[in-house]
């Protein structure tokens, strides 16, 4: 079969967004249904993983059957079927694996587990039809931030990553503490607008050259041990500067730390990937930075920036070019990590 | 023409295939492996053993709960999705109604004992009418301690027979200490963990009388919501309480 044809039906549910998406080939996405939760974890300010599992059993189906219906892709069209098997809540992750381990036996095709920060970088494909490996990838979502260095499609070296709190995780939690609604990263992005970005100085942590990996709890307890001590001295904080010099910091580790890394591999492309990538600062910053040393630099569209199925779709395709599929026995792998594929 | 029936509410993972006049095939299994790595496999297996071909298939009758609620997903999203792929019917079995089919014989309280987590069972009471030919939930489901439904059952003064999970973890370890009430009787191992045959035997009559479940919304029963609810929920009434003494 010619492979711009392969028809794959992707499943992600690795979190509080249940999505399905149709691709024709590896990059033309037909339909990406996706599903969010948001509003319902929003009063418990944060994800509830029971919760979340309960809403993917409900959802499931009519993602399913909505994706299938705006690709207008008939059951028997489907050629191949991929899924997220990790990382993420292990509730919510065997939802997504079941029906597409369901899926993949009754329609007697191939089954392929995706793991979701993979699919992250490859969201920049469906973006970027032109964008070609070799390239380093910044991955920057909820749980993680890493630097990858994709050689190929099934080929990959991870540069370093995060060493406890990712960045995502960061955002979240400052933002939890000056009192913002959750989720937290849009709204610090947002507040950061109005903020000096050099108002407060931060600490920035393992700043040698040539080490990649990053680490965020240091800059995160600094953040409150500030607020403690200004609610102390009874000293009225300006909220949007904090939120502009967290913000700050943050960006300018991830840019001198990407920037090192396409330097040393000889990359001549930047792209960012993951939820974080839909913040518009890290976005703008990270993009004149990479035009100011000539590097080329993309990243995906907004929807496709935050867990979708459709990018699911996109690594599982090229796996499966290299014959990288799975078996009926596949299951959630809640800690699974991005590392050197070969 | 044969239904596939699922069953994956405890730590049995029990799959058959059956038609009105016979269990073609079940596999059922308690090992370690989880219910996310064998149930598929085992659909796949049991389908070839039988020699029952995907599009033979007449309905998916699946264990809807109430068990474990991870258990439950992973069965019912594999029900859902096969139902859906060869659009037939799906049809929810309560756990407790497919495990009281172990004892289709009158005069005698059925009584499943599932695991509800922290000491707690979830239990109902069956009954066999005979003249309708239907197990009949004569007590509805409900969470109790395990003493407060043994010392229930006690006072009774029916036959009981006691199976399901908490059945083998609480009630074989009183019975071995003399412990139970002389009217409560616990079932042996070959029918005291779910099984699939009688999700299928259950499931059948639903059918036949036309009880099919939405393959777009089935739910498990949970009967409890999660934790996160009841402690937000909790939260709310202590700030309401405060803010009408402040007020």
């Amino acid at each position: 079969m010619d492979k711009e044809n392969i028809i794959t039906l992707a499943i992600e549910s690795s979190c509080d967004e249940t999505s399905a998406a149709v691709l024709r080939g590896g990059r033309q996405v037909l339909s990406n249904i996706i599903s969010t939760q948001i509003p319902i974890h929003q009063k418990f300010g944060g994800v509830v993983p029971e919760i979340a599992s309960r809403k993917h059993i409900v959802n499931i189906m009519p993602v399913i059957d909505e994706a299938l219906r705006k690709a207008e892709i008939e059951l028997k069209d489907i050629n191949q079927v991929a899924v997220t098997y990790g990382p993420g809540l292990v509730g919510a992750l065997l939802v997504g694996v079941s029906a597409a381990k369901s899926l993949a036996f009754s329609l007697d095709v191939p089954l392929i587990g995706v793991n979701h920060l993979e699919g992250h970088i490859f969201a920049n494909f469906l973006s970027n039809p032109d964008l070609k490996p070799p390239f380093m990838a910044l991955v920057v979502s909820g749980g993680h931030t890493s630097l990858v260095h994709v050689k190929d499609y099934n080929n990959f070296s991870l540069m370093g990553q995060t060493r406890d709190d990712a960045a995502g995780e960061a955002f979240d939690k400052v933002a939890r503490v000056m009192g913002l609604p959750y989720p937290g990263g849009p709204q610090i992005d947002k507040l950061a607008k109005e903020g000096n970005p050099h108002a407060i100085d931060f600490p920035k942590a393992l700043q040698d050259k040539g080490n990649y990996e990053f680490s965020f709890s240091g800059l995160k307890s600094a953040v409150l041990n500030y607020l403690n001590s200004m609610k102390l001295k009874g000293i009225e904080i300006n909220k949007a500067d904090v939120a502009a010099s967290f913000q700050n910091t943050v960006i300018e580790v991830l840019i001198g730390k990407a920037l090192d890394a396409v330097a040393e591999t000889k990359c001549d492309t930047l792209v960012l990937a993951g939820g974080v990538a839909a913040n518009s600062s890290l976005e703008a910053r990270l993009r004149a930075a990479a035009e100011k040393k000539g590097i080329n630099f993309c990243y995906p569209d907004k929807i496709l920036c935050t867990d979708n199925a459709a990018m699911i779709g996109c690594r599982g395709y090229y796996q499966s070019l290299a014959g990288k599929k799975s078996d009926l026995y596949l299951n959630a792998v809640p800690s699974l990590a991005l590392q050197d594929v070969e | 023409m044969p239904i596939l029936a699922l069953d994956t509410a405890t730590m049995v993972s029990s799959v058959a295939l059956a038609d009105e006049k016979k269990i073609m095939a079940e596999l059922t299994l308690q090992t370690k492996l989880t219910h996310s790595e064998t149930l598929m496999p085992h659909v796949q297996q049991i389908m070839e053993m039988a020699d029952v071909k995907r599009e033979d298939l007449e309905a998916i009758a699946v264990s809807i709960g109430p068990g474990s609620f991870t258990g439950l997903r992973i069965g019912l999203a594999a029900a859902k999705t096969m139902a859906y792929a060869f659009n037939i019917p799906l049809i929810g079995v309560s756990t407790m109604e497919a495990l009281a089919w172990h004892y289709p014989v009158p005069n005698v309280n059925i009584v499943p004992l599932i695991d509800a987590q922290k000491g707690n069972v979830y239990s109902a009471v069956y009954r066999w009418n005979n003249e309708k030919e239907a197990m009949e939930e004569i007590e509805e489901v409900a969470v109790y301690g395990f003493d407060e439904i043994i010392e229930k059952l006690g006072n009774s003064n029916e036959t009981c027979i006691l199976l399901g999970d908490m059945a083998v973890k609480k009630a074989l370890p009183k019975k071995a200490k003399g412990e139970l009430p002389a009217n409560v009787m616990v079932a042996p191992i070959h029918t005291i963990m779910p099984r699939a045959a009688t999700v299928a035997v259950a499931g059948l009559k639903k059918l036949a009388n036309n009880e099919i479940g939405s393959v777009m919304d089935m739910e498990p029963i949970y009967i409890r919501r999660s934790e996160a609810e009841d402690l937000w929920e909790k939260r709310q009434a202590k700030l309401k309480a405060e803010a009408e003494k402040n007020a």
